[in-house]
């Protein structure tokens, strides 16, 4: 760290789009819309594909590209995804990439299941889902292909990496980013994460008894399990300085990182891992939990995944520290979940107010956590954010005000 | 670019190196084959080993090679270019022809398959994190020797791919390969290796096995040795630099 420098990551810049809109202030006014139609984006599956069983999706439509858009490499599901939140990043990303060179620029990219969407194409050819662009690359099915295009996109020549660990892809990312920082190979890094839908994971959810018939209930006492969204989050993270803290967003605080140590797919019933990463994302943002204003919770809507969530929290936070799901507004939307949630959070801080876990009526009280069913105004200073993920990896990330510090 | 950015020295406390067509990383370097020959089960345990793709095997296998290495689990970095891509294929072939899929199959079918089962199997709460694509030897190299930088920690990186299905179009004669290494902190006793991102305007052809065989032969040897892992940003490549066994950090 150098002179002038202050310890701290400053978020310059945020930006998401998914079923509730391809644009984040549509996104944000439907997501603190609360209970209502507006709140309400999903659609049966069948507006995707044909499946054998009902289940209901949050499907991102009206995403095209710009002119603007120049990008070198196929107008996939995926990367027509990405780009919806991308491009919004593009003058706070101009900005930065004058402030430091585009070689001190790093791009992060995650996602859970890449380009497999474009694969499916080929491979499960399906009349409703032709085969976009020039025909089937391979190149088009990996993770990194679609980021790395973005990248050159956004005129970023630092350090480019792709990671997928399934659910928490995007907040291992960002903790990737932020280390990045931390030993001087980048001043600033963009955290980019899209998911699109495929079939692969909705056969596979449902395979696995996880994927919900009716829209997702999160914490709620019937719920039933998930529902499947796609979209894509970004934030530009740079190092604390006068210049980044001025006209910050927020800041990344603290993060943790543990496993669960338990089962490949099933959640730890103490929610051990969730434990760890949040213990230790508290730690690091040098916070109590009584510090915490809200937790946004990875909060899948599955039977385990809730209850295992609530008795970690529980366990952390000791106090019915308010929570909210955004997976009722926006599905689940796998490697990109984190973000998401990450982004909406920081709206909340804007905003002072915390959205609404819809379809949460009836609560399941025995969980004993506080989960939010009205858009809910309050002091927020600080939200932690959760995503855990098959494999028992779990991660979670502090958000703070820009002017907020530990009490 | 014009100058090389060191990142950092780490030590190499151990190496492991599986490939399917050949004995060692001296074979491969020398071209010499073997019949093919699938890695053992490893850390896996009864019906974990049933639906475990073979870069799941692959990557098990270095780490059981290596885990007694480390006095407890360390955190460890996963890198792969292709990931679970014959699993992919398996459960897109599913679905098409009989519209299910094998939940087993599916729940091994994320990147980061062989972390999670890798936790599972020595009972490890720490930390995991997977890094594909293209240039995931190189940054698998960066994310794990940060994390050492940063945690003062052990960290197991491994490194594997399987062939991807000739149906996908992709890359083709690709093996099994594997290659994991136990990196330590400087004050740690082992093979001393500096990163560094050089300057590279050319685009040269990466190929994994010369890279990871590069790698653990250095390791075992004691001459100064540069290894170039790949791309890590435009123009500009990670390598690691040994220096001659016995020269001072």
């Amino acid at each position: 760290m150098t002179a002038g420098m202050t310890a701290g990551h400053v978020v310059t810049g945020a930006a998401l789009a998914n079923c509730l809109g391809t644009d984040s202030r549509t996104v944000f006014e439907r997501a603190f819309a609360g209970e209502g139609p507006d709140g309400d984006a999903f659609s049966p599956a069948s507006a995707f594909s044909e499946f054998p069983f009902p289940t209901q999706l949050g499907i991102m439509s009206g995403a095209a590209p710009s002119d603007e858009d120049v990008l070198d490499c196929a107008p996939t599901r995926l990367a027509t995804i990405a780009l919806a939140s991308m491009r919004q990043l593009r003058p706070a990303v101009r900005g930065a990439v004058a402030r430091w060179g585009a070689r001190r620029v790093a791009y992060l990219f995650a996602s859970s299941t890449g380009g497999i969407e474009a694969t499916e194409r080929w491979l499960a050819p399906d009349p409703r889902l032709p085969i976009t662009g020039a025909g089937y690359r391979y190149a088009d099915h990996g993770i990194d292909a679609t980021g790395a295009a973005i990248a050159r996109s956004l005129g970023i020549a630092g350090i480019c990496m792709a990671i997928s660990t399934a659910c928490s892809s995007s907040f291992k990312a960002l903790a990737s980013a932020l280390r990045l920082i931390d030993h001087g190979l980048a001043d600033a890094a963009v955290v980019g994460s899209a998911d699109s839908l495929c079939r692969t994971t909705i056969f596979g959810f449902h395979s696995l008894g996880l994927t919900a018939p009716t829209a997702t209930r999160p914490f709620a006492r019937d719920r039933c399990g998930i529902t499947l969204g796609e979209g894509s989050a970004c934030v530009l993270i740079e190092r604390a300085v006068a210049a980044t803290t001025r006209h910050g967003l927020a800041r990344i605080t603290g993060t943790g990182a543990a496993s669960d140590a338990f089962h490949h797919t099933s959640p730890h019933p103490e929610g051990v891992g969730g434990q760890l990463c949040m213990r230790q994302a508290l730690d690091r943002a040098g916070l109590r939990p009584s510090d915490i204003d809200c937790v946004s919770a990875h909060g899948t809507g599955t039977r385990l995944n809730d209850a295992a969530e609530a008795v970690a929290v529980t366990r952390v936070f000791e106090r019915r520290v308010a929570m909210t799901a955004t997976k009722s507004l926006t599905g689940h939307t796998l490697g990109t979940a984190g973000l998401t949630a990450l982004v909406l959070a920081i709206e909340s801080l804007r905003r002072q107010e915390i959205p609404a876990t819809l379809r949460l009526a009836p609560p399941d009280d025995s969980l004993g956590v506080a989960v939010v069913g009205k858009r809910t105004p309050t002091r927020l200073r600080h939200v932690l954010v959760n995503a855990f993920g098959f494999g028992g990896s779990n991660a979670s990330v502090v958000v703070s005000e820009p002017s907020a510090s530990p009490s | 670019m014009t100058a090389a950015t060191t990142v950092g020295a780490v030590r190499i406390l151990g190496a492991a190196f599986f490939s399917t067509h050949h004995a060692s990383a001296g074979d491969l370097l020398a071209g010499r084959e073997r019949p093919l020959t699938l890695p053992s089960y490893g850390l896996l345990v009864g019906r974990a080993r049933r639906f475990t793709s073979l870069v799941t095997q692959l990557h098990l296998e270095v780490c059981g090679a290596l885990h007694g290495g480390a006095a407890a689990p360390p955190i460890a970095v996963f890198a792969t270019c292709h990931g679970e891509i014959q699993t992919a294929a398996k459960l897109i072939a599913d679905f098409h022809e009989a519209s299910v899929v094998s939940s087993a199959r599916f729940a091994l079918s994320v990147h980061n398959t062989a972390s999670g089962m890798y936790s599972v199997a020595v009972g490890s709460t720490a930390p995991t994190t997977t890094v594909t694509g293209g240039n995931a030897i190189a940054a698998g190299w960066l994310e794990a020797s940060l994390t050492v930088l940063d945690t003062g920690q052990t960290v197991l990186l491994s490194i594997a791919d399987e062939p991807v299905p000739a149906a996908f179009h992709g890359p083709a004669g690709l093996i099994g390969l594997a290659a994991g290494f136990l990196l330590g902190p400087e004050s740690s006793t082992g093979r001393r290796v500096e990163l560094a991102i050089a300057p590279d305007a050319a685009e040269p052809e990466v190929d994994a096995g010369q890279v990871l065989a590069r790698g653990v032969s250095a390791w075992i040897g004691a001459a100064p040795a540069t290894v170039t892992l790949g791309r890590i940003q435009v123009g500009a490549m990670l390598e690691l630099r040994f220096a001659a066994e016995g020269v001072a950090a």
